[in-house]
């Protein structure tokens, strides 16, 4: 017998589940739109405006004091695995390379996961290839090191300091070893420009580096160097993002110091449960978990509906086949 | 012959091994296919490729998902297809990038006996340190395996998690581990607290507002954790007639209100970020490599 009901499918968009696609869909419209926009003046010989970052400034500068001493170029994309961050710093380090590469400056690539590595080596080849002096790529210049943390760190280290590096950049996913690499870098008199998506080794860097992206400026990088019209499109499009997430956090915050009242004395009589409203048998006060803003964040769903749900099953696998 | 889903077939069943010879052949013929194509039709493939994947996950997060699922379950409709569809196939993608990933670890291993080969065999400055990496590396595969071997494939296999029975190899693995390669691992974690030091110095030397900022919430923040500051802080007239003031309030008002506010700022910003890069790749907007 088969009962499906069609309130059942879907489940997940009851009471406010539907809110967090929402808000992922408009960001994701804000970025394409804005692609577009820029593609659009791009075409007509317009350009969209990005603000000074002083950390990608300092780029050339590094790369100008390594080529003068002669002394090699440390990169390193974080420790975690191939992602959306590992492309972004490989993206920084490939306009790093393509400035290294012309003055020949020694670099070094230094990898804590194999996918990266490959995808580094590549990249790196790409650049060279791209820029006509393939024959100055050196195969070792990208390096496997370890995908142990510490012993990445260790290894690093030993590098550092065995080929004094003149300026070093570290982007992407950093943990506890952020302030060693950092550290060592420092001993040696490098230049060092930094930027983690992990907010707890920012402070780290801060302490310890000439010049940190922090947050949002990493993914800002490639768009600052380049100034591709896509890139430059999805940084507006991150913008009118940041701006809906600011007004929804004034919104919510107001909504929510209204919903409890001046000291949260406000009082209710009825209560949200299992996505059903429900009457109390006496007034109480608000909690915070009663508020509009708790229930858009907090989505409920309603166990009863679930098990209503009974559809046909095949036989199982096992007993079909005789096993 | 009626089927659960795509992704699962009967044992012994037609079906399930031209499945097999297909998910054999169709990889195959796509890294032939790469190798050999121009680079924009290199592109288009990697682009179509990525596009198809992420698209299961995009779906995976915006489908509706199959709810109270049981085994075996039939699908209904359209929608509940997709839904089934792509329930089942996500850990199938899940698997497929845990096997381009093992390959690509090999890579990896033969990058770094290549480039410490290398130095061996020319006698490079520093090469025994590229001896040791070597060495070790070496020793501890064979043990590793070795040690592996003894607790799957022998009968003596189960009693080895006793170390009252370890051989010479439960050892050798022991040792090399937990021994040396651990211990090693604390004496590099354990520099952190001398570089945090040295960097906090740099750091909070009074230079700007910024700095002496910086300077006075952390010494509050260390004050805290001297007792004998705390209670003479409490003790003193104007905090015992505003509790709020007393250092520990002071210490946990500072990162739970002050800080936290700030970091959430730059959460939403990294955030954000992330899915604006995420987005360019699925769509192959962005040019890896040429890009920067």
């Amino acid at each position: 017998m088969n009962i499906l009901i069609a309130a059942d499918w879907g489940n997940q968009y009851t009471d406010t589940g539907w809110f967090g696609i929402f808000v992922t869909l408009t960001v994701c419209t804000f970025i394409l739109v804005n692609i577009f926009r820029s593609n659009q003046r791009t075409a007509k010989g317009g350009q969209l405006y990005v603000r000074r970052i002083q950390g990608l400034n300092a780029i050339d500068e590094a790369v100008g004091r390594a080529t003068e001493m002669g002394r090699p170029i440390l990169m390193i994309p974080g420790i975690s695995s191939l992602g959306p961050v590992v492309v972004q710093a490989l993206n920084i380090f490939s306009y790093i390379t393509r400035i290294a590469g012309k003055f020949a400056t020694p670099i070094l690539l230094c990898c804590a996961d194999a996918a990266t590595y490959t995808v580094a080596q590549e990249t790196i080849r790409d650049v060279y290839q791209t820029e006509g002096i393939g024959d100055k790529f050196d195969q070792d210049s990208v390096r496997f090191i370890s995908d142990r943390q510490f012993a990445f760190a260790a290894g690093v280290s030993g590098l550092i300091l065995r080929d004094q590096v003149a300026a070093a950049f570290f982007m992407g996913d950093f943990y506890a070893e952020s302030l060693i690499f950092a550290e060592t870098a420092n001993s040696v008199g490098a230049i060092q420009i930094a930027s983690s998506t992990q907010t707890t080794q920012t402070p780290f860097f801060i302490a310890s580096c000439d010049y940190v992206l922090i947050g949002d400026e990493f993914y800002a990088a490639s768009a600052y160097l380049t100034r591709q019209p896509v890139l430059t499109g999805s940084l507006v499009g991150q913008d009118w993002s940041k701006i809906m997430v600011a007004l929804l956090v004034i919104c919510g915050a107001l909504w929510t110091s209204f919903d409890l009242g001046i000291f949260h004395r406000n009082k209710t009589s009825i209560v949200k449960k299992d996505s059903q409203w429900q009457i109390l048998p006496a007034p109480r006060r608000v909690k915070d978990s009663d508020t509009f803003m708790s229930h858009l964040f907090n989505p409920q769903s309603d166990p009863a509906l679930q098990n209503t749900i009974h559809r046909e099953t095949l036989p199982s696998l096992t007993t079909e086949s005789g096993q | 012959m009626i089927l659960a889903s795509f992704w699962v077939n009967q044992s012994g069943s037609i079906w399930l091994f031209v499945k097999l010879i297909l998910a054999f052949i169709v990889p195959l013929a796509i890294f032939y296919g790469i190798k050999d194509a121009s680079p924009g039709v290199r592109r288009a493939i990697i682009g179509a490729t990525f596009f198809l994947t992420g698209l299961v996950y995009v779906l995976y997060l915006i489908w509706p998902k199959p709810i109270h699922r049981q085994p075996n379950e039939i699908p209904q409709n359209f929608s509940e297809s997709v839904g089934f569809f792509v329930s089942d196939t996500v850990p199938v993608a899940a698997d497929v990038a845990n096997i381009v990933a093992t390959f690509l670890l090999g890579l990896g291993v033969f990058s770094v006996i290549k480039i410490h080969s290398e130095k061996l065999a020319r006698r490079h400055r520093d090469w025994p340190f590229s001896l040791v990496l070597i060495g070790s590396m070496l020793l501890m595969v064979i043990f590793g395996y070795w040690n592996y071997y003894l607790k799957n494939y022998t009968p003596a296999g189960p009693s080895l998690g006793n170390p009252a029975n370890w051989t010479f190899p439960s050892f050798a693995e022991d040792f090399l581990f937990n021994g040396l390669y651990q211990q090693m691992e604390a004496a590099m974690f354990s520099l952190i607290a001398f570089f945090i030091l040295s960097a906090a110095y740099r750091a909070f030397r009074i230079r700007s507002i910024e700095a002496t900022v910086l300077l006075g919430t952390a010494l509050l923040l260390v004050l805290r954790t001297m007792t004998v500051v705390s209670q003479l802080w409490a003790d003193a007239p104007f905090v015992r007639d505003h509790p709020n003031m007393q250092l520990e309030s002071i210490a946990k008002w500072l990162p739970n209100t002050f800080q936290s506010s700030s970091i959430r700022g730059v959460d939403f910003g990294v955030g954000i970020g992330l899915l604006a890069m995420a987005l360019r790749l699925w769509l192959s907007l962005e040019k890896q490599g040429q890009g920067a």
